[in-house]
């Protein structure tokens, strides 16, 4: 009787031990992929995870998925055997990557893993990374191979690791580790985390992009001015995003704001009109007075552009490129280039104080524009190296950029010679002054149509350019001068001879 | 003067190596040891490639990448580099840059795929600046809507690297030999190779690109010329780069497990068909 009454009770026991686990399955099984505990939490309670958050200030409360599971943290947290298995995830790699293909292991099941070694290499589109350990263990099981695709957030390992062990979180993360939250979903969530400054976030509100999606390229990943202007551009909500760059060219004018030319009219009125000169008009006074103290000599020259006509004309109805305009700029900066190298003189600066002449080694010939902002000479570099069809590319370039008023400090410094198209305007030609520190300049005045006599006294029509070469007299004479004019007529009025030349 | 070079005092340092006509096979073996083996930075700019070659991402499964059948007849080199990303074929008129730094090269930059490719497009915008709506449009360098630029990264636990290849130009026939891949850009919208791409000499000459691409880093590194034989002789290491020219009888049997694997799905597609019939 008693036995039977004892083995009924013991009978009673298991049952009830195992009603017990029926009751509570998830304790004795790894919960279903939906629910997969956040294994940053494992070991914690939910109060001191939200407490460890706040440690970080650079964090927001966006960790990925934790907001969603952290209902469920708790189970996560009933569900850690005392032999402390965690779960490795695949961690977040990046904005808007799910998924990365294993490629393989560096670890194999059982090996004893520091913190912060690589586990395995992952690919996400056009990136390879090194999944690093957050802890120190040992490999329990592997549960991927390499071939495999996983989603971020899966687990990729399960690792034996000792209780007591805090993860660090070092906010120079490896690329396994991402506290920082790029799940859109979460961002929306958040109420303004600690992810930009509300100077920021007020850019992003007038321009009425979402912070949440702009990548951030400051510290931990913080969205800054710049990505904000610069996703703004992408959108097409901004215009041009250089006017941060505009500003920096004004900088090299002494910070102060180029003012367009303002025009001469007063409306109705016959007052003084005092205009304050900035930006490009202002840096005119100082150079135009230093190269003023330059004793210059002028030579000028009338030069046949028949050939010249004939050539445009030519490479007009040849061009294969649309959208690009051919004029008589780039062949006349070729064939100075040409006449150049053989008279390097020309193509020199001068240094006043050690009276020395530096021969230039590249022809950056400086091309004076007008431009509402005033005149600026930007110049092309390497012309020796260029061909006619790169110099008309990068002579549209350097105009739209003038237009626009961005150039670059370097497009405008550096220039070893300068060529004024003034005859794009009209007149003759001009008395240049240099653009110092070159030994040269060069302004060349409208090809007009003038009669000549041939040698039985007849009258014909011939395309003629006057150009005015204005030469600093301290570094070149007459005589070097007029035989460097005669080479590039030469190569203007007969440009197959640039064919002898070229390379 | 005196301030650009105090400005040099709080930049990186990074060594710049400028090459020309480097086989890339060889090229991508330097990347991969000075990635591995090197603590410092470095930049690599080779200007074109010598012959055609077919260069896929490390996870490029060649059957599903290129027409097989062309490329074996006609003798292209085929070659798995170590960095993820899609597949190209580059030759001499191919112009590659690579950026390879520590993890604090780039102060703030956090070590991953977005946030590099966001500041590679940062540094380029610098020299495209006023060209041709230049803008990084997911992960490749576009001109409005056509790329010219494709890139291909690997982050180490403590290091990256971040290498492109302009297409300066190309050539219409060597397109032939790559398919459509299956994962493409959203922006791709099944555009053909030839209506996706467009030719960056058609924008800019390839000395400026160069010296823009040299004087834009030069911006945030201090630059330090290195030539190819001092980084030969100093990494002189034992380390055996993963970059591989693949074999004809590698790209044979992935062409013989594709036909397999082909079959295998048709008889089961068939098998299906019959089963839904009874």
């Amino acid at each position: 009787m008693m036995i039977g009454r004892l083995i009924f009770q013991r009978r009673s026991l298991t049952s009830v031990c195992r009603y017990l686990s029926q009751c509570t399955p998830l304790a004795s099984s790894p919960p279903p992929p939906a629910v997969k505990p956040e294994p940053l939490f494992l070991g914690f309670s939910p109060f001191s995870t939200i407490s460890f958050q706040r440690h970080n200030s650079s964090f927001s409360f966006n960790i990925p998925g934790a907001v969603d599971r952290r209902c469920f943290s708790s189970q996560a947290v009933a569900e850690i055997p005392t032999g402390g298995i965690v779960d490795v995830p695949l961690a977040q790699t990046g904005e808007g990557i799910a998924e990365c293909e294993l490629l393989k292991w560096f670890v194999s099941e059982g090996d004893e893993v520091e913190e912060f070694q690589p586990l395995c290499e992952v690919q996400s589109d056009k990136a390879t990374i090194e999944i690093t350990s957050r802890y120190k263990g040992k490999v329990a099981q592997i549960l991927y191979v390499p071939g495999d695709i996983v989603k971020v957030g899966e687990t990729l390992l399960k690792m034996v690791v000792q209780e007591s062990q805090v993860p660090t979180m070092t906010s120079n993360n490896s690329a396994g580790i991402s506290m920082r939250s790029e799940d859109s979903k979460m961002n929306k969530d958040s109420t303004g985390g600690g992810l930009s400054t509300p100077a920021v976030r007020n850019l992003a509100k007038q321009y009425g992009v979402s912070i949440s999606e702009i990548q951030g390229s400051g510290k931990d990943g913080r969205v800054l001015k710049e990505d904000v202007l610069k996703y703004a551009v992408q959108k097409g909500i901004v215009k041009d995003a250089s006017n941060t760059t505009s500003s920096s060219v004004e900088e090299q004018f002494q910070g102060e704001e180029s003012h367009p030319y303002l025009s001469a009219e007063a409306p109705g009125h016959y007052d003084d009109v005092k205009i304050p000169l900035r930006g490009f008009q202002r840096t005119m006074v100082k150079t135009m007075s230093m190269a003023a103290k330059v004793p210059h000599f002028h030579y000028v020259e009338e030069i046949n552009c028949d050939s010249l006509v004939g050539l445009k004309t030519s490479f007009q109805t040849n061009n294969t490129e649309p959208g690009v305009k051919y004029t008589f700029l780039p062949l006349l900066i070729k064939a100075l280039s040409m006449a150049l190298s053989k008279y390097p003189m020309i193509n020199s600066c001068f240094n006043e104080e050690s009276l020395e002449v530096v021969l230039k080694g590249s022809h950056n010939i400086g091309i004076a524009m007008a431009t509402p902002y005033g005149l600026v000479v930007p110049n092309i570099k390497n012309v020796q190296s260029l061909s006619i069809f790169e110099i008309t590319k990068e002579l549209s370039r350097l105009q739209q950029l003038a237009l626009d008023n961005k150039l670059s400090p370097v497009d405008i410094s550096g220039g070893t010679i300068s060529l004024s198209n003034i005859g794009a305007i009209g007149g003759k030609y001009g008395a240049p002054i240099i653009n110092l520190p070159e030994v040269a300049i060069i302004a060349i005045g409208r090809i007009q149509k003038v009669p000549q006599f041939d040698d039985e006294g007849n009258v014909y029509p011939v395309s003629i350019m006057t150009v005015n070469i204005g030469a600093d007299h301290r570094v070149l004479d007459g005589a070097t001068v007029a035989r460097f004019c005669n080479e590039w007529k030469q190569f203007i009025e007969k440009p197959e001879l640039l064919m002898l030349h070229m390379k | 003067m005196v301030i650009p070079q105090a400005r040099n005092l709080h930049l990186s340092r990074m060594n710049l190596v400028r090459l020309k006509g480097l086989p890339i096979l060889q090229q991508l073996h330097i990347e991969e040891k000075l990635l591995r083996a090197s603590s410092e930075n470095w930049c690599i700019m080779n200007d074109g490639t010598n012959d055609p070659t077919i260069v896929m991402g490390v996870s490029g499964k060649p059957a599903e990448l290129l027409e097989i059948e062309s490329v074996l007849r006609d003798q292209v080199p085929v070659i798995r580099r170590f960095t993820g990303g899609g597949t190209v074929i580059v030759d001499q008129s191919t112009v590659f840059v690579t950026f390879i730094c520590g993890k604090d090269a780039v102060p703030g930059l956090q070590l991953y795929p977005r946030s590099i490719m966001s500041w590679s497009s940062l540094l380029y915008n610098k020299v495209f600046q006023g060209t041709g709506d230049f803008h990084l449009r997911e992960n490749d360098y576009v001109f409005g809507s056509q790329k010219f630029g494709g890139n291909a990264q690997s982050i180490t636990k403590n290091r990256w690297i971040h290498h492109t290849s302009f297409l300066w130009d190309y050539k219409v026939r060597n397109m032939a030999y790559l398919k459509n891949p299956k994962r493409a850009p959203e922006y791709r919208l099944a555009r053909g190779h030839l209506d996706f791409i467009c030719r960056l000499k058609d924008y800019m000459p390839r000395t400026i690109f160069v010296d823009k691409t040299v004087e834009a880093a030069g911006t945030e590194f201090s630059l330090r010329p290195i030539r190819l034989e001092e980084i030969e002789t100093h990494y002189e290491s034992e380390y055996r780069p993963s970059t591989s020219l693949l074999t004809e009888q590698e790209l044979k049997s992935d062409i013989a497990s594709e036909q397999e694997l082909k079959s295998d799905i048709a008889s089961e597609q068939e098998l299906k068909a019959a089963t839904a019939s009874l």
